[in-house]
């Protein structure tokens, strides 16, 4: 397992070098660059040639790729282009809000799709079920940006709420802080529902399916402990992956939402920079996102064992 | 198994832990302003919440140029000069002034004031500040304002002395503008630049800034105008969503945001909001490539002004609330000619047809006409791009992103291009920096001797109603070669909570919140 698992960090530096090559090539290609971007209407050739000495621009691109991941292995992400400011501990501050948002919305996911999704099984083809089925299709189809327009309109209008402008920090404010991520977190919650509802009802009326739980049956096992002690746990390890995708690419920052409710999250921080083609920032975010992502995909892994003892890994295999 | 489920658990909040020990504080004064706002007070807190559209990257008045970060840092800083209502110039860090001659200004500072750190601003500032744009290390976004400026002799704790290299008539007037802010040595040394930090001589100082989120300014007690500010904070909240600045407007969470004229029917029969607009000194324009063949020959260019109805494109983007415009807007005062009775502006058909026909396009030709995210400036391309059909040049729209829009433009990537420009308040930049063939705002490649000629007349002469004659020339010239298509002055737009009263838009300086009071 141990072997398992450092395997899998090996793997990660490969992963993140090519992602860094591909974002910095990307960056060069997309049109206009940081400095239009900055100077505008103001441009003039003396003005570029200085902001490019300024910012190391009039180095060759193999040069400015070097140096930056000569400093990156380092733990060191540079500084932005437009702001001036240190990527890293930026990212940390910023990503310090999108994990609570992320951990919010998955909780209350759950909250509302397990429980549903199982009764959405058990009870096959009743009304329940249709009344079930139809809203996680809802929730699967209707995109989490409209959702999130339509109840600021909605509660605006109708009720003269809107959540509280300007964020504040949970060690600062929790209340406060949990009045402002609340609304966002369920609509992305909401809308992560429908896909983990879908996935709970399929996979437990798979496993009511099987073998194993008709002789469980035929013991005399009561429908109870079927379903909770014996289907559920086998249930599981489809949802878990689904989760950990949803997870992992919520941790990218749910940039919409996000820009939304005006949210200071690794999503606008990424988009920020696009926008203005400050490519220290894009690259130090994708980085950072996709370190994430593996380590989340990595843990879901590990989960699985503790689920489905079965599942083992071994080194080499 | 119980152990390692454990242990698993404890792994996340101990990581949970560090993210949050990694992250930087967001602010040491948060705790302040939250135990502010706990505090019952019976009045009404003096803080201005402003829902504005975007974050500014830095707040260095000498290397920052957009219009998101100039609203806040023009609350902070001052420049030496200032205009009034009327165009004329009037004391703001200088509280007089002399010109003994066409290169020669002597400046007498106002005694006492002070910047944000205490220190009191003297001449020495000044002469720092201006050596501080010049440095080409700075990479100062107003250059071009200065660089006819020989020396800065500093004549005593509040005197200074510019001399000029030639004469140079807009030079007051590129005194007014934040490009030239007077700003402390130490502090510019003491952080490498004026990006996150801040320290002016004006009403208001920075006190936090949470990235993405908000930026408040507090009151500058030792403020140089008597009783003012009368706020005792503004608070901009960033928020880059539209339908969320109107329900924040909407439910008082903010008191005052910038709006397009089409949000207008949003708030209409609201009580609690107040309309409040101004007639911008901006022009919107058609502009074409002009290294491209087809718009080489000026008929076709003039074909296309005939074409189009300028009036038709006000009535369906503005609602009708906007003027008639060329590159010199109204705003600008006697600068400006009378556009609308201009011939090129009247819609002729015939006419176009018959310009288009002997400039060897007689079916007319297809072309592009690329537009960038501004509502007004997509729907103003749209409707030229139908109107345009009646002499047979087809256009299609290329919507585009900011970026690749801006790289469209400084690149000549573009056949025709809508936009909108800021014309500023001296002709000198409406006319030359867009239009002489040097200009760096000329990035369509006009070129014409005579205006070139006038341009540089123009910046040498120090007389008044001899400039107007020379600029009002200019602009016949240009508005005759078409370079540009120029279209409509448009009004902009503040929608304001009732309770805020003493607040008054008007063109060169809107956001005025010295003297605003919150009921």
């Amino acid at each position: 397992m141990r072997a398992y698992i450092i395997r899998r960090l090996m793997l990660l530096i490969p992963i993140l070098l090519g992602i860094s090559l591909m974002i910095f090539l990307i960056m060069q290609f997309i049109p206009g660059d940081v400095i239009s971007g900055m100077l505008g209407i103001e441009e003039t050739p003396e003005l570029r040639a200085q902001l490019e000495k300024k910012l190391g621009l009039d180095q060759p691109l193999y040069k400015q790729y070097i140096n930056w991941i000569s400093k990156a292995v380092r733990g060191d992400f540079g500084t932005s282009f437009r702001t001036g400011k240190d990527i890293f501990p930026e990212i940390m501050s910023r990503f310090k809000i999108t994990f609570q948002l992320t951990i919010m919305a998955a909780i209350i996911s759950w909250i509302i799709a397990i429980p549903l999704g199982i009764l959405s099984a058990m009870k096959r083809s009743s009304i329940i079920d249709g009344f079930v089925r139809f809203i996680s299709l809802l929730g699967v189809s209707v995109p989490s940006f409209a959702l999130a327009t339509l109840a600021i309109l909605l509660l605006s209008k109708g009720f003269n709420y809107y959540p509280s402008v300007g964020y504040v920090d949970i060690t600062v404010d929790p209340i406060r802080n949990l009045e402002i991520m609340f609304l966002p977190a369920i609509i992305l919650g909401s809308s992560m529902a429908g896909s983990v509802m879908r996935m709970t009802r399929s996979s437990l009326l798979e496993t009511l399916r099987q073998d194993f739980i008709k002789t469980i049956r035929a013991k005399g096992a009561s429908e109870k402990v079927v379903l909770f002690v014996h289907s559920l746990k086998n249930a599981l390890i489809p949802i878990i992956t689904l989760i950990g995708m949803q997870i992992g690419s919520l941790l990218g920052g749910a940039v919409v939402i996000e820009q939304i409710f005006s949210i200071p999250g690794l999503g606008l921080m990424t988009l920020t920079g696009i926008n203005q083609r400050d490519f220290p920032v894009v690259q130090g975010c994708v980085l950072f996102i996709a370190f994430v992502y593996v380590i989340v995909n990595l843990t879901v892994d590990i989960l699985y064992t503790y689920i489905d003892p079965r599942i083992t890994y071994k080194a080499g295999r | 198994m119980r152990k390692k489920l454990l242990l698993v658990i404890s792994t996340i909040l101990i990581l949970s832990l560090i993210f949050s020990a990694c992250a930087k504080e967001p602010t040491e004064n948060a705790d302040n302003l939250g135990a502010e706002q706990h505090e019952e007070k019976p009045k009404v807190e003096q803080v201005l919440k402003y829902g504005t559209d975007a974050e500014p990257s830095g707040l260095d008045p000498h290397t920052i140029s957009a219009t998101a970060a100039i609203r806040i840092f023009g609350q902070i800083y001052n420049a030496l000069i200032d205009v009034d209502d009327d165009m004329n110039f009037i004391p703001e860090l200088a509280e007089s002034w002399e010109q003994p001659n066409d290169v020669t200004y002597i400046f007498k500072l106002r005694k006492g004031v002070k910047f944000h750190n205490g220190r009191e601003m003297v001449a020495d500032d000044v002469k720092y500040s201006f050596e501080r744009v010049l440095d080409p290390a700075t990479a100062a976004i107003g250059q071009s304002y200065y660089n006819m400026i020989e020396s800065i002799e500093v004549l005593g704790d509040y005197e200074v002395k510019f001399t000029l290299k030639e004469p140079f008539a807009p030079f007051l007037t590129n005194l007014t503008s934040l490009y030239g802010a007077i700003v402390p040595k130490e502090v510019v040394e003491e952080n490498g630049n004026l990006m996150q930090v801040a320290c002016g001589t004006g009403p208001f100082k920075l006190k936090e800034w949470i990235p993405d989120n908000r930026i408040v300014l507090v009151k500058n007690e030792d403020y140089f105008e008597e009783g003012k500010p009368t706020l005792d904070a503004i608070e901009y909240y960033v928020m880059t969503d539209e339908a969320s600045r109107i329900a924040a407007l909407r439910t008082g969470n903010v008191h005052l945001v910038k709006l397009p004229a089409a949000s207008k029917p949003l708030v209409e029969g609201n009580e609690d909001i107040v309309i409040k607009s101004y007639q911008s000194n901006d022009y919107t324009y058609l502009g074409f490539n002009l290294t491209l063949d087809k718009f080489k020959d000026p008929r076709v260019r003039q074909a296309i002004s005939y074409a189009i109805n300028r009036q038709e494109i006000i009535d369906m983007t503005y609602d009708g609330e906007a003027e008639v415009s060329g590159f010199v807007p109204s705003a600008m005062g006697r600068w400006a000619i009378d556009y609308a009775s201009e011939d090129l502006y009247k819609q002729n058909i015939e006419k176009a047809k018959q310009l288009m026909a002997e400039a060897g396009y007689p079916n007319g030709f297809e072309t592009t006409i690329a537009v960038g995210l501004l509502d007004d400036i997509r729907s103003t391309g749209e409707i030229i791009q139908k109107q345009l059909e009646a002499i047979g040049i087809k256009a299609e729209i290329q919507n585009l992103e900011t970026g690749q829009y801006i790289d469209a433009w400084s690149n000549k990537k573009h056949e025709m291009m809508a936009g909108r420009n800021g014309a500023g308040s001296d002709p000198n930049r409406a006319v030359a920096f867009f239009f002489s063939t040097e200009g760096s705002a000329n990035v369509w490649g006009y070129s014409n001797p005579d205006v070139d000629k006038l341009c540089d007349l123009g910046k040498k002469t120090v007389d008044e109603d001899e400039r107007e004659k020379i600029y009002k020339e200019a602009q016949k010239l240009i508005l005759n070669d078409c370079p540009n298509l120029f279209i409509a002055s448009p009004m902009e737009y503040y929608f304001v909570r009732k309770e805020v009263k003493n607040f008054n838009p008007w063109t060169f300086n809107a956001e005025d919140f010295k003297e605003i009071i919150i009921e």
